[in-house]
């Protein structure tokens, strides 16, 4: 086993302890940390092929809704709930990127941005939906009997779901298929690998289909937790929240956008309760990594090496 | 829907679409030579608008002055911004836009921390009513379409008639080509980005007395904006005042039609659809 799987291991092996010796609000920050996580790496999914989606609050509100309707209005379980959501996410995922994927680079991020602002409108607009309140008295699961009211035992629930999201991400994106998404990036490489006869729209749209279908189920597993959605949970905010994250942590592989969402949450959680203040430092980290770390966190160790090494003297702009 | 109702509609959508157009102008001047969707232009425009009620109303300071002082600050912070940013991420559309969204999200948090949450007001500069053919105008409303018209029309002309103007157009066109015919590209471009900011502050001053102040206006206002330029065409000036006009008619009609949220909804909707069948946008080069 390589140095990284050992790694992997000890931190899943953590990550499975803190049930029983974790308070409950550490518990709490790992939920929301670990929920953090899994959209980031949905975003991610879309962002390694060229797609940035100032959307994805809109996918994750679409999850979020389908399981608290379901359940409170008609009786669902919960478990049909969340697959529901994912479900209804994927399949708007699908109808949208199918039409907008062919679009590049703004253009697609607008029409994504305003998918994103639609949903949140429609949700506000009904009363059936709740309007700008939103809907209370979500239930929590079951599972053998117990409702999954504690912390500790909603927290193995988000790990488990979280873990399989990542996992399945992570396996897709170091198939062949995954691979061939990193020729999408330009408009030039696309073309060579529709030349060689790759399906460009289908993979596109698969791909975000995908990674749609995470956001709405991770959506609904949110929902559960929070007991109530409002449209004023999945805004905007919520939507470039996760591409900082990504950006932060780094776009250089699949570890960048977990390392920035876990940390950022983590931080944002310790340190904040306003929602203007933790917006400030989110950004401020944001514009520092940008303009400091191109590569994001992932690239500190290499940057910090950087500045041991001798530098030969070279006008860096030309 | 009487047919009274539905010209007040008309006249409203059409002076509203105006009032749009200054900023969205600003927006499309900065993707013509950066090509990036400024994120931050919300804030400037609600900067601008803020800048009325801190300089003329608390300060006491003539409107004029006021107005001149705003123009000021929004040119050298386009200046800084494009320096300590823009130039430094050309050519990284990925990066340029994130960061336009992080100056955006530091600017607006910021807002509501300097400025607090209360609504602000600005009294009315030009009290009044017109009334014409039992459409009923505000004076006031009026009174800043006319004042954007006109700098839509310098606008025009600035790109049209002057030197810089046509070395906007030249970097527009073919950047490694005006580079080599001696195009300063990196002055044009802040140059553009400065009266892009210009533009989106005195959009946001001219609106200070006609709608309440908070920080969140200048999120509205960008995505209608973005909206305009879509429909419009990245980059295109007469595009950006046809889609201004478009939308501004579909909004205040189709809120009398439908109600506010619905009509919401539909421009959204519009936008979408224009970006699939007409990515390029109504009047854009394709």
């Amino acid at each position: 086993m390589s140095p990284s799987r050992v790694a992997l291991a000890l931190l899943v092996a953590l990550l499975a302890t803190l049930p029983f010796t974790a308070t409950p609000y550490w518990l709490h920050v790992g939920i929301v940390v670990l929920i953090n996580v899994a959209y980031t790496a949905s975003v991610y999914a879309v962002l390694r092929m060229g797609y940035l989606s100032f959307g994805h609050a809109g996918y994750i509100a679409l999850g979020a809704y389908a399981t608290v309707v379901l359940t409170t209005k008609f009786g669902v379980s919960p478990w049909i709930g969340m697959l529901a959501g994912g479900a209804l996410a994927a399949l708007f995922g699908w109808l949208l990127g199918a039409v907008t994927l062919g679009l590049r680079g703004i253009y697609f991020s607008l029409a994504i941005f305003a998918f994103g602002e639609i949903v949140n409108a429609v949700f506000r607009a009904f009363d059936w939906f709740g309007g700008p309140a939103g809907l209370a008295g979500v239930p929590r699961p079951e599972f053998l009997g117990t409702k999954l009211e504690s912390h500790a035992s909603f927290y193995s629930l988000v790990l488990v779901i979280v873990g399989l999201s990542l996992l399945a991400l992570y396996r897709l994106q170091h198939t062949h298929f995954g691979f061939t998404l990193l020729a999408f990036k330009t408009a030039d490489t696309e073309k060579l690998a529709q030349s060689v006869g790759i399906d460009a729209a289908r993979y596109k749209t698969a791909c975000f289909t995908v990674s749609c279908f995470i956001a709405g189920l991770v959506g609904a597993v949110h929902a559960h937790y929070l007991n109530f959605v409002s449209p004023s949970i999945f805004t905007l905010f919520y939507s470039t929240d996760l591409v900082i994250f990504a950006m932060v942590g780094g776009i250089g592989n699949f570890w960048g956008p977990v390392l920035g969402a876990a940390l950022l949450t983590a931080l944002g959680e310790q340190l904040f309760s306003v929602g203007y203040w933790k917006s400030l430092v989110y950004a401020s980290i944001l514009m520092i990594v940008i303009i400091g770390l191109p590569g994001g966190l992932l690239d500190l160790p290499k940057t910090v090496r950087g500045w041991f090494a001798r530098r030969p003297r070279t006008d860096a702009a030309s | 829907m009487t047919a009274q109702l539905l010209l007040q509609g008309l006249a409203i959508g059409v002076v509203n679409g105006i009032l749009y157009v200054l900023t969205a102008l600003g927006l499309t001047l900065i993707y013509g030579i950066l090509h990036i969707v400024n994120f931050a232009h919300g804030e400037v425009f609600m900067l601008g608008a803020m800048g009325v009620y801190y300089l003329y109303v608390i300060g006491k300071i003539p409107l004029v002055v006021a107005l001149a002082l705003i123009v000021l600050l929004a040119m050298v912070s386009g200046l800084l911004v494009e320096r300590a940013f823009f130039r430094r991420l050309r050519g990284q559309w990925l990066q340029l836009v994130v960061a336009s969204v992080g100056i955006s999200l530091i600017v607006q948090s910021l807002s509501w921390i300097v400025f607090g949450a209360q609504e602000k007001h600005v009294p009315s500069i030009l009290p009044g009513v017109v009334e014409w053919a039992g459409v009923r105008m505000p004076r006031e409303r009026l009174l800043a379409a006319a004042v954007s018209l006109l700098l839509v029309a310098g606008l025009y002309w600035f790109v049209q008639r002057t030197r810089t103007g046509l070395a906007m157009r030249a970097i527009e066109e073919d950047e490694e080509t005006a580079r080599m015919l001696g195009v300063d590209a990196d002055r044009v471009a802040a140059l553009a980005v400065g009266l892009g900011f210009v533009l989106a502050a005195l959009g946001g001053a001219f609106v200070a007395p006609i709608y309440s102040l908070n920080p969140g206006m200048g999120l509205e206002a960008i995505i209608m904006c973005f909206i305009i330029v879509i429909i419009g065409g990245l980059g295109s000036i007469t595009g950006t005042l046809l889609a201004g006009l478009l939308i501004g008619v579909l909004q205040s009609v189709g809120a009398i039609a439908l109600g506010s949220e619905a009509a919401q909804v539909l421009v959204f909707v519009a936008m979408i659809a224009v970006l699939v069948l007409r990515p390029a946008g109504l009047l854009g080069k394709a």
